[in-house]
Parts: structure tokens; sequence; C-alpha cells
């Protein structure tokens, strides 16, 4: 019965959410385990979206979810156009530098 | 802040195995045990620095991830041979005389649930549609308007069937689990989440029958993790605050 194989996120989340609290002067707060969770739920909707994006296939298939392959497309553009912006930024930070009396 | 005693699960009170993980004690009191070991509080302290990669997934080095393997790793040790109530990850107790003060306080209430999950062990199970076949290829060439969008929306209803049957059978399959475990406890629902995503408590003697069960819902992909000890079964909190003074 060894659980070093358990997945991770299924020994997070025991761990870190499950199991006896124990409350008052006895014990001492060390660890902000509110925020650890938090953290932890983050990693497991990444790690769930990426699960589901294979094992829920018509979800990301444009023919069975039309509006998933405008989404997609979307995403896509964002990500160029984005990629633009930061690329203009520099070259007028560049610009600017250059103009400046030194 | 260097030691701390750190607090891992309460059990029956017996004799530790000593092939377990080292440093581990027990603290006992009127047949009950306080599972523990001296910890180094450091690593517990760092854990909530540098949120801005949190959003990955943690490695196998991460120090949260070592920490909490090694918090289960102690609980299993334990509950190899005894039943037991694990605690939430990094309890750290004032002292030794917190820690028998807990068991003192809430002994006959930690024993119903140590009774209560004797003879247990919780299993995970989720359950996603079975990808099926791709669908074939249908040509689209030299149909009519009428036609192609007859066989479209054809195929969209075959999908939504699919998923409508997904969701029927998770739901027969929850009932089958059910049958064979003394408690279930649905886990936090995500988006995205599975159609089935739940705990049960299952007894000993019932294991290979609610294993056998995922054999007969093949359109399910069902995915089963465990044992555990009972994480997930011992909704408790034990407060001190009011006793302080007794």
């Amino acid at each position: 019965m060894d659980g070093s194989g358990s997945s991770l996120a299924d020994v997070l989340e025991r761990v870190l959410d499950k199991g006896v609290v124990i409350v008052g002067d006895i014990a001492i707060n060390i660890v902000d385990i509110e925020l650890l969770t938090l953290r932890l739920r983050l990693f497991i909707a990444s790690a769930q979206t990426a699960k589901e994006m294979g094992m829920d296939w018509w979800t990301n298939d444009p023919f069975f979810s039309p509006q998933q392959a405008k989404r997609t497309l979307e995403a896509n553009e964002v990500e160029q156009l984005r990629g633009r912006v930061v690329e203009l930024e520099r070259m007028l930070g560049a610009k600017q530098l250059e103009g400046e009396p030194s | 802040m260097s030691v701390g005693l750190c607090a891992y699960a309460i059990t029956r009170n017996h004799v530790l195995d000593p092939a377990g993980p080292p440093g581990v004690r027990l603290i006992e009191h009127r047949g009950l045990g306080l599972v523990v070991a001296e910890v180094e509080l450091a690593p517990f302290a760092e854990l909530e620095k540098d949120p801005a990669h949190w959003v990955n997934e943690p490695s196998e080095d991460d120090p949260l991830v070592m920490l909490a393997r090694r918090h289960d790793i102690v609980v299993r040790a334990v509950f190899e041979h005894q039943p037991v109530l694990p605690l939430r990850f990094g309890t750290i107790l004032r002292d030794e005389q917190a820690a028998g003060r807990l068991l003192a306080d809430h002994h006959d209430e930690a024993a119903d649930w140590l009774d209560r999950v004797a003879g247990h062990r919780e299993w995970g199970a989720r359950a996603r549609q079975a990808r099926p076949d791709k669908p074939a290829e249908t040509p689209t060439e030299g149909l009519s308007g009428t036609e192609y969008l007859a066989m479209r929306r054809g195929l969209l209803a075959a999908a939504a069937r699919t998923r409508r049957d997904g969701s029927t059978a998770a739901a027969a399959l929850h009932e089958a689990l059910s049958r064979h475990a003394t408690e279930s406890a649905p886990r936090a629902r995500k988006s995205g989440a599975p159609l089935l995503d739940a705990a049960y408590l299952v007894p000993a003697g019932a294991e290979p029958a609610f294993r056998a069960e995922i054999e007969r819902f093949p359109e399910l992909a069902v995915e089963i993790t465990g044992p555990w000890p009972p994480y997930s079964f011992v909704r408790l909190e034990l407060s001190t605050e009011a006793v302080a003074h007794a």
C-alpha cells in the first residue's frame, strides 16, 4: 500500500484540503492553509483543463462545438496581437532613448 | 522558532511499526494515540513565499510537495496497521501537554470516529466519457445543401446523445459504487469537472465487488485511486478554545 504512485493532485487535495482540523490555543498557526489551498486549486484547475482537452474530446472539436473553434481562433489572435504590442513598445522605447539628449 | 511538534493523525494506542518513518512517535491518552514528530519549522513558514509561480504545476522537489508527501507517508504508515483520523496538513502543536489535552478533551468523539472508519479504506473514482471511435469522415462533396444540413444535424444529435448517455451512466456508476460503500463524498466541483468525481469509504470485504462495478460501465473511462486513509471522511473540527481553563 504505497502511496508514492498516487497522482500529485490527489495527494495534495486530500492532505491540504481534508482531514481533522485542530483549532484553539494548543495549535500554532505557522502555515496559512487557506493560501496553500488556493495554490492547490489554481494548479488543479489548470491540470484538469489540460486533461479535459484530451478526454472530453467533443468540447474542443470545432465540428461539435462551433463556438470552440471561434474561441480558439480568437485566443490565437489575441496572442499574436499581444506579441506585436510588446514588439511595438520595445521599438518605441528604443526610439525615445535615441531621441533623448545624452 | 526552530523545532515544533507536528501532529499527523489520531489513532488507537498501539506500538508503532519500528520500520515506519523515523522520528515519528505516539503520545498516548486512555487508549488513543496522537501521531507526532518533531519537525523543523522553517520549511513550513517558507511555504507562503513566492506566490508568483503558484499557478504552475509543483514539481516533486517543491517544498510544499515534499512536506505534503511526508504527511501522507506518516499517516499511511500508521494506517497500515490501525484505523486513523488524518489531521489537516501543517498542524503544529504548542508542546506535548497540548497534545495530551487535545486527546483528553476530545476522547469520546475521536474514539467514536475511529470506530466509524475502522476496517475501511477510502477509494477515489473519476469517470469521464470513454472516447469513442472517431466518427467516420462523411464525404461532403456532391451533397445538396439540404443533404449537408441533414447530415450535420444527425452528427450533432449523435454527439448530444453521447453526452447525455455519459451523465446517465455516471449517475448509475455512482449508485452502483455507493452500494458497496459505507459512505460517499463528492469531491470539490471544478469547472470542466469529470462526469463523476467522488470518494468512497469502502469496508475491506467489499473492495473486490466495489472494483468489479467499473467493468460494467464500458461507456465510461473510469479512474480509481487508492486505497487512501479516510481523508475525505473525517469532517471534524476539534476545538480547545472553550476548555482552555477547565
